[in-house]
């Protein structure tokens, strides 16, 4: 076993302290309202939507359509391209092939009060295609296209290179301006060229309301074209960035909607932050009055274990990315907390077994720490296991996890309970870190104590007072 | 220093096995007879719940709800502890169609104008279709599956020196008892099955396995020092004592700090966070009783029914633990 020296135990505890500090802390600075984050501490934590409120549903096509997978690629794209329009920059996307699914996850927007999940989610989920049709014939009951416009389709929204509001000074009155591409020049050139000789019109449709219906006045052929029809400025503008986003190739339909608001989740949030200071304190305590000096050395390795999951979720290391919080996320560090308890624990009552059969205290500590080790690698790496299994039946398709869990969960699509990922991530490096700080730091610190005179005496470790 | 000399799990299990199977028959019965909750994250439906302020007439809500929406809705009232907060009134739905995003949209609307005077406002929602919500379930079912799978194997191959697969499967039957267990706290308490079960469930899958991997880590160990020289029994009754206090002072640290969460969930009246500490309590205390109590006897069971009439016969007064 590795030598270890007097002052392991103040470079150790002193290391694990600065690590706790800055996880929690995190570094920045502040010029005016420019904040800039060298290190993330807690405040920059993702917090789940089940804390922060937010929105989290699953879109499909309706019953019995069957989407391909170029399809439901570009309805990710096009979603995608609605939230970042919607100012939702912080969005998970997921799709589904096998069950063409579409999972859309946005927290509440900081700060927003006014922010309305059920309109955002109407409008991600819109349809918005677009159609140019001939003539503007209609059922007068239904409202809906008949005859030759149910028929003739001019322009659809994939034959749209471009869109932009804008305003036309002749009529005094805001205007959407479309670019065609080359396909789309070419078709409406042909029909515009046909319709100016009998001066039909070309009604405009966005699913199966009509936006605009304008006479044919000339042969259009430069491969542009505007629509016009009583828009404001702001109707204008959304039209065009519906248009932009592209047309979906289907409906979709909502399943598994859910929103929970902010004051709902805040409250859990602080419950758990509390409730979190209050049991290390009552671990704290337990610790010190069963194993002594073992004991307190478990507090700082604990402190450090708990520092290393904060970091792994803030993105504090350079390789691993910030990963959202959610309740069970916490759930994951609190019983990754309980299998360092456990582990020194299990150091701590070996030592203390060592000393009762007479040996040495250097001898007691050194096979202490050894024989507990088989019991506490054996039980974390089970628990490395289920972590392993969690995250990839619940985590996002693409991860490495997922891929190789695949054969097991192939008949079932991703899961909408991206709270359990997080539980089994959060436990994943609770007990890599508990390796670390547990097993590792702990023996260090135990280890150069027993060196120095003043914490030499057996009492400490729970053996007989020889002082 | 060993507090526990006179315990003999082998002798217990008398009593022990007999105890644990009337309570899982128990268990079975309360939920045939009663039923079993479960939350629509599995079965399916749409859960809604507002905040109000004022009286509110729960009646008139329901029908009022009802008209909008078209089918029948179940109402519940949560009262707020402290003064000036909003109370909870949580609509349930457990249509096989659910509530589109869209419907919501409208429903929440129309019962903001009937109510004007209370303030309401979306607390949170939830649609899960029937179908998506098997689909869940049988996830987390194969989920659990494949991990005591997982496990199972593990144990064999790193204990293959006290018996592999019977160390492998009696940890894993431990560990079924711990989580029937926690499923009997959702049934007696009436908290419907959710995810918080699953995590609950997975969580005492964990520490269970570790409970029992703690004793046969001893076992392992004893074996190795004492050889042949105790029989089976004894040799899990010595590795028992050995490892009981560390179980019993691993469970009360770690299950005071869960009471600390269970507490500060209590006054906070923060469901979602009670409904997951306070079953995992459970699980705890049960996944010391079955490591000790049941995967330790099984184990020589199964061990001495291998090699009978080899068994010799007590020597434990040789061998002071």
């Amino acid at each position: 076993m590795r030598r270890v020296n007097k002052s392991a135990f103040g470079i150790t505890a002193l290391v694990i302290v600065i690590f706790t500090v800055l996880s929690f802390v995190g570094i920045s600075t502040q010029y005016g309202d420019i904040k800039k984050v060298y290190i993330k501490g807690v405040e920059d934590i993702r917090w789940g939507i089940d804390i922060r409120g937010g929105v989290d549903v699953t879109f499909t096509p309706p019953e019995g359509v069957k989407a391909t997978n170029e399809q439901m690629d570009s309805v990710k794209e096009v979603i995608v391209q609605r939230l970042v329009g919607l100012n939702i920059t912080d969005h998970e996307v997921y799709v589904d092939y096998n069950k063409d699914r579409l999972i859309v996850r946005f927290p509440w927007k900081a700060g927003d009060e006014s922010f309305d999940p059920e309109a955002a989610v109407n409008e991600i989920g819109e349809t918005a295609m677009l159609t140019f049709r001939e003539s503007y014939m209609t059922d007068p009951e239904t409202g809906l296209w008949t005859g030759v416009t149910e028929e003739n389709i001019i322009l659809e929204g994939s034959d749209v290179e471009n869109a932009q509001p804008g305003y036309d000074e002749q009529q005094g009155e805001f205007i959407v301006q479309l670019r065609l591409t080359e396909d789309g020049r070419e078709k409406f050139s042909e029909a515009t060229k046909r319709l100016a000789v009998t001066k039909d019109s070309i009604s405009i449709w966005m699913d199966k309301s009509m936006i605009s219906n304008a006479t044919v006045q000339t042969h259009i052929s430069e491969g542009s074209a505007v629509i016009s029809g009583n828009f404001t400025a702001e109707s204008a503008k959304a039209l065009a960035d519906k248009i932009n986003a592209g047309a979906l190739p289907f409906e979709l339909v909502t399943a598994n909607f859910s929103t929970i608001s902010p004051t709902l989740g805040l409250g859990a949030r602080d419950a758990m932050a509390l409730s979190g200071a209050v049991a290390f304190i009552v671990i704290a305590i337990f610790m010190t009055y069963n194993y002594r000096l073992p004991g307190v050395v478990a507090i700082i390795a604990l402190m450090g274990q708990v520092a290393g999951s904060i970091a792994a979720i803030t993105g504090f290391f350079g390789f691993l990315d910030s990963f959202t919080l959610t309740i069970p996320g916490i759930a994951g560090i609190v019983m990754a907390v309980g299998m360092g308890v456990d582990a020194n624990i299990l150091t701590a009552e070996r030592i203390r077994e060592e000393l009762y059969r007479g040996k040495t205290l250097n001898g007691a500590i050194e096979s202490g720490f050894k024989r507990g080790f088989t019991a506490i690698f054996d039980g974390n790496l089970t628990i490395i296991f289920v972590a392993i299994i969690l995250m990839g039946a619940f985590g996002p398709p693409d991860s490495l996890f997922a891929k190789l869990l695949s054969p097991v969960f192939f008949m079932f699509g991703p899961s909408t309970a991206g709270a359990i990922y997080s539980f089994g991530y959060t436990l994943l490096v609770g007990v890599v870190f508990n390796f670390v700080m547990g097993v590792t730091c702990s023996r260090i610190m135990v280890m150069a104590l027993s060196k120095t005179k003043t914490f030499s005496n057996k009492w400490l470790y729970g053996g007989e007072n020889n002082a | 220093m060993h507090k526990f000399e006179k315990l003999d799990v082998i002798k217990l299990r008398k009593y022990t096995f007999p105890i644990t199977i009337a309570f899982i028959v128990l268990v079975a019965l309360i939920s045939l007879i009663f039923g079993v909750e479960v939350d629509i994250e599995f079965k399916g439906g749409t859960l809604i719940s507002y905040s109000y302020t004022g009286d509110m007439d729960v009646n008139s809500f329901q029908s009022k709800a009802e008209e909008i929406i078209g089918t029948g809705v179940s109402i519940t009232i949560g009262e707020s502890i402290s003064e000036n907060a909003a109370n909870n009134i949580n609509l349930s739905v457990n249509s096989n169609a659910g509530l589109t995003a869209e419907r919501q949209f409208d429903l929440t609307k129309k019962l903001q104008e009937s109510f004007a005077s209370n303030d309401i406002t979306l607390l949170s929602s939830n649609d899960v279709p029937p179908s998506a919500g098997r689909e869940f379930f049988l996830k987390c079912l194969v989920a659990v599956a494949f991990s005591a799978v997982v496990l199972t194997v593990y144990i064999a191959f790193r204990f293959k020196r006290i018996g592999g697969w019977s160390a492998g499967v009696t940890s894993v039957i431990a560990l079924l008892h711990d989580a029937i267990m926690v499923y009997a706290t959702f049934v007696i308490f009436r908290i419907p099955i959710n995810a918080n079960f699953i995590a609950a469930a997975l969580t005492i899958l964990g520490y269970s396995i570790n409970d029992t991997i703690v004793t046969y880590d001893r076992v392992r160990e004893n074996r190795k020092i004492y050889g042949k020289k105790l029989n089976l029994e004894e040799l899990m009754n010595v590795s028992v004592r050995q490892t009981l206090t560390r179980s019993i002072n691993t469970s009360v640290t770690t299950i005071a700090a869960m009471a600390v969460i269970c507490i500060v969930a209590l006054i906070f009246d923060v469901k979602s966070i009670l409904s997951f500490a306070f079953p995992l309590i459970v699980g705890m205390v049960a996944g010391v009783y079955s490591s000790v109590f049941l995967a330790g006897p099984l184990w020589v069971l199964w061990n001495d029914r291998s090699k009978k009439g080899t068994k010799k016969k007590s020597k434990s007064s040789a061998v002071k633990a």
